[in-house]
């Protein structure tokens, strides 16, 4: 919002006005007590695999649980829902023995039944019903309940990543009674039904809601040290847009964690002992990718000028803070399959001068470059998912504008961002990141038949005419080698492969950033960055 | 007079039915829509084939007439479909953020009529000219102060500094003080304006000194003489300032987390969510309409001359 920036005053002032009352406790977790969550944005629709959306996982991960853990320091998966697992050499067909005694909140049994019916629907969708396929199953084919407490799926390709995407917020497990409403009505979270260790008591639409812990929840994973019901009574999520208000509420007490805490209001946030939580999203990074169906940026000589053109320390430094890493490859350090690639995204000009000269791009009278009469501008439409995506953008014009080319940064909110995203003609460059702790996470991002960042021929852009059969090939192997190293050293091609090519323009490993007051203890966050109040408990204060 | 109110009706039915058609025919000429927007969204991952399958499953491709002949059915009977976005019906979304406007609105605007008067009084009762000149630039003061900037320090002293007010969690009417102010301020400013200069105009008729020389004072000059033949451009103003109290709550609702029109119709345009936005068309159609309509009725009634032009015609 543009105008936030201008108001900033109002925000530096909280700093002056508030007094820092603030308590310290030790660290015995004490039941009860209600967490007061100020969330930056209401939520939309709550089907388990829309969860992506940044408030939608941060209500969803309190109120479902997931087949398998993601153990965020080791990435390993672990036992949750499911006890136990075995999965056949081709990983085509993936067994899970369902734990005993769990129930949805509803009082309905979760089964081998009930897994069963919520992948048929993530795996294949349902037409009548309007829901859509789950982005992290890949080649599902259907399910089988062996018995009550034993399901298997088969694959019609093997799906190595399927064991990890049965971890990830996406994957919640909801109950039948949910599963059998139209997507339309899934908005509403009272309808959604979990076996979570909170449930939703009650909903203001836009504005606030309330979640109780259930008294009787005592399936958390079991290598968590924590077992049993949560220590929080409840927690009340409340909207609140405005950043300086977030802040203020949090600061003067009237709020106990807030999520979006911006980069140039971390120092007032830590400056009265406040703790920052800047949980890594472990995904492809944010970056901005070439469509090389523009004939613009065709040329290879062209892309590789913009990204060593590109400046990504004074992108940080200038409008970020050290929670936000300089990126050193397409995928975040955090990541399985990383690698280290940052002898192939130097910053330099003189370079990047040469390539555009040898493409044929020289300097014209108003100091942009031309070629056969045509200048060197580019267009982009900001993200408003991404931390100040819109100063960065601005900030990488600058950059470029140096060596004589144009980028123009586009508003991000009309239809003609969803129209003119899958144009390469209108919009030659995108901004990407996602973020999944797997390597398929390269695919989802890169592959035509997913989030086809490039526009390839059989993907988002029905003109499309370009295509990389050696990029596909790689992305393809990631999301099928049953080998664990081949896999990891497909990434590792995918990664160098995308940045020789000049494909990407990777920028910063982007952290999902929240402040919570002293008294706040054991929060805990998932492998991708969307908190988890499982463990929390608010100590004296 | 029948016939004029009669007439005023229809012309508020028409309007209704332009504002609807107008607002449909615009939003099916935008580039992209509803489905697209939400389900190209890079959360969900949907390959090209997935996502036609949707589009279809929502009959997003079928024929404008067809599909506006159903939006105007729907609307007939009562049914004002789902939010695709919010994932909610929009009679939900209506029914928890209408409430909380009306209130704002009717109570900023109270709070600014009542401002501006008590501006136009201290200003035309103060004996001198310095203390007139100050009052009389209160309002242009008042216009300047952006609506973000005078919220957001509302909240630091009271709510953050004083503590007196929380703005998170507070009780039903400890959380309208703050807003209400913050909507009234720059409202009242162009009706004190207005209110203002008519009062000067006024005193300036025959009949004022006719009525200061029957030895009334000047108060009682303004109260029974000037405040009624005043009060014709003020309404005509504060019908037309509607509009301005929309807009500066959707601001006021922002900063305040507040439930609202004006935050719905943000968020509703951002993601190109037809069927709400329909549905806010209508209803701000509506309060438009009623709004004037009361305003035209209220004419006959405050200047006699206008009953007597109706009863000649």
């Amino acid at each position: 919002m543009g105008i936030k920036a201008k108001f900033k005053a109002a925000s530096l002032l909280t700093v002056w006005l508030l007094a820092a009352p603030v308590a310290f406790a030790d660290d015995q977790p004490v039941k009860g007590g209600t967490l007061i969550y100020l969330e930056q944005q209401a939520h939309t629709n709550l089907y388990p695999p829309a969860g992506g959306f940044y408030p939608n996982g941060g209500i969803l991960n309190q109120i479902t649980d997931k087949l398998t853990y993601q153990n965020p320091k080791t990435l390993d998966i672990e036992p949750w829902i499911a006890e136990s697992w075995t999965v056949n050499d081709a990983a085509t067909e993936y067994t899970f023995k369902i734990r005993k005694g769990v129930t949805f909140s509803d009082g309905t049994p979760l089964d081998a039944p009930a897994v069963a019916k919520n992948y048929d629907t993530f795996g294949l969708g349902n037409k009548e019903l309007k829901q859509p396929v789950s982005e992290v199953i890949n080649n599902y084919d259907h399910s089988e309940v062996v018995d009550p407490y034993t399901v298997k799926f088969y694959f019609k390709k093997s799906s190595p990543g399927f064991l990890q995407g049965t971890s990830v917020i996406g994957s919640g497990l909801v109950s039948l009674k949910t599963l059998a409403l139209p997507f339309d009505q899934l908005g509403d979270a009272t309808k959604i039904i979990g076996s979570g260790p909170f449930v939703v008591e009650s909903e203001t639409l836009g504005k606030q809601l309330s979640l109780k812990a259930r008294t009787d929840y005592n399936w958390g994973p079991s290598k968590l040290a924590h077992q049993g019901r949560a220590y929080l009574d409840g927690i009340k999520y409340i909207i609140t847009g405005e950043d300086s208000v977030r802040i203020g509420a949090l600061l003067s007490g009237q709020a106990d964690f807030i999520r979006q805490l911006q980069a140039y209001d971390e120092k007032q946030v830590s400056d009265q002992s406040f703790a920052i939580y800047a949980a890594p999203t472990r995904g492809v990074n944010d970056s901005v990718a070439f469509r090389p169906d523009n004939p613009l940026v065709a040329d290879i000589r062209v892309r590789q000028a913009l990204l060593h053109a590109t400046n990504n320390k004074e992108i940080v430094d200038t409008l970020f803070s050290a929670n936000y890493p300089q990126a050193k490859s397409v995928i975040s350090s955090a990541a399985a399959g990383y690698a280290d690639l940052s002898s192939k995204l130097i910053y330099d000009p003189a370079l990047a001068e040469k390539l555009l000269d040898e493409a044929g791009w020289k300097k014209g009278a108003s100091g942009v470059r031309e070629k056969d009469g045509k200048p060197l501008s580019l267009a982009v439409y900001e993200s408003l998912p991404q931390p100040q995506n819109k100063a960065v953008l601005q900030l990488v014009a600058q950059q470029w504008a140096k060596l004589g080319v144009k980028l123009q940064v586009l508003a991000g909110t009309s239809g003609n961002l969803v129209t003119d995203n899958v144009d390469p003609a209108k919009t030659p460059l995108v901004v990407a990141e996602v973020g999944r702790a797997d390597p398929d996470v390269i695919k989802s991002q890169f592959y035509p038949k997913n989030r086809d960042a490039l526009l390839q021929k059989g993907g988002l852009n029905s003109k499309a005419s370009f295509s990389d059969d050696k990029l596909n090939g790689i992305l393809e192997t990631v999301a099928s080698e049953t080998d664990r190293g081949k896999r990891l050293a497909a990434a590792k091609a995918a990664q160098e492969y995308l940045l020789d090519q000049a494909y990407v323009i990777p920028f910063f490993e982007e952290p999902q950033v929240f402040a919570g007051a002293p008294y706040v203890k054991g929060i805990a966050f998932e492998a991708v960055g969307r908190p988890s109040f499982y463990s929390t408990w608010l100590a004296e204060h | 007079m029948a016939r004029y109110i009669l007439s005023k009706f229809g012309q508020a039915l028409f309007v209704l039915w332009a504002a609807f058609t107008v607002s449909f025919v615009l939003l099916q000429s935008l580039p992209g829509d509803a489905v697209l927007i939400k389900f190209q969204n890079p959360d969900y991952g949907l390959s090209p084939e997935q996502l036609a399958d949707i589009r279809a499953a929502y009959g997003a491709d079928g024929s404008f007439l067809h599909q506006y002949f159903h939006a105007v059915w729907s609307f007939l009977t009562g049914d004002f479909g789902y939010s695709l976005q919010a994932g909610v019906p929009v009679s939900s979304l209506l029914a928890t953020n209408l409430p909380p406007s009306l209130l704002l609105a009717a109570s900023g605007f109270a709070v600014a009529t009542l401002l501006a008067v008590l501006i136009a009084i201290a200003c035309n009762l103060s004996g001198f000219a310095w203390l007139r000149g100050l009052i009389q630039s209160i309002p242009s003061l008042f216009i300047s102060v952006p609506t973000f900037w005078l919220g957001i320090m509302l909240i630091q002293i009271f709510s953050f500094r004083l503590r007196l007010v929380p703005v998170i969690n507070p009780g039903p009417w400890e959380g309208l003080f703050l807003p209400i102010l913050t909507v009234a301020v720059p409202i009242s400013a162009p009706l004190a304006q207005i209110l203002l200069k008519n009062i000067d105009e006024v005193l300036t008729k025959p009949f004022v000194p006719v009525a200061r020389a029957k030895g009334l004072s000047h108060a009682k000059v303004l109260w029974r003489h000037v405040a009624k033949n005043t009060l014709l451009p003020v309404l005509t103003v504060a019908g037309l300032l509607f509009g301005e109290l929309i807009a500066s709550a959707v601001i006021t609702e922002t900063v305040f987390g507040l439930n609202g029109i004006g935050g719905l119709t943000k968020q509703a345009v951002d993601s190109q969510d037809v069927a709400v936005l329909q549905a806010i068309v209508v209803v701000a159609a509506t309060a438009f309409v009623v709004i004037n309509l009361v305003v035209d009725l209220l004419y006959p009634v405050l200047d006699p001359r206008l009953k007597i032009k109706l009863r000649a015609a």
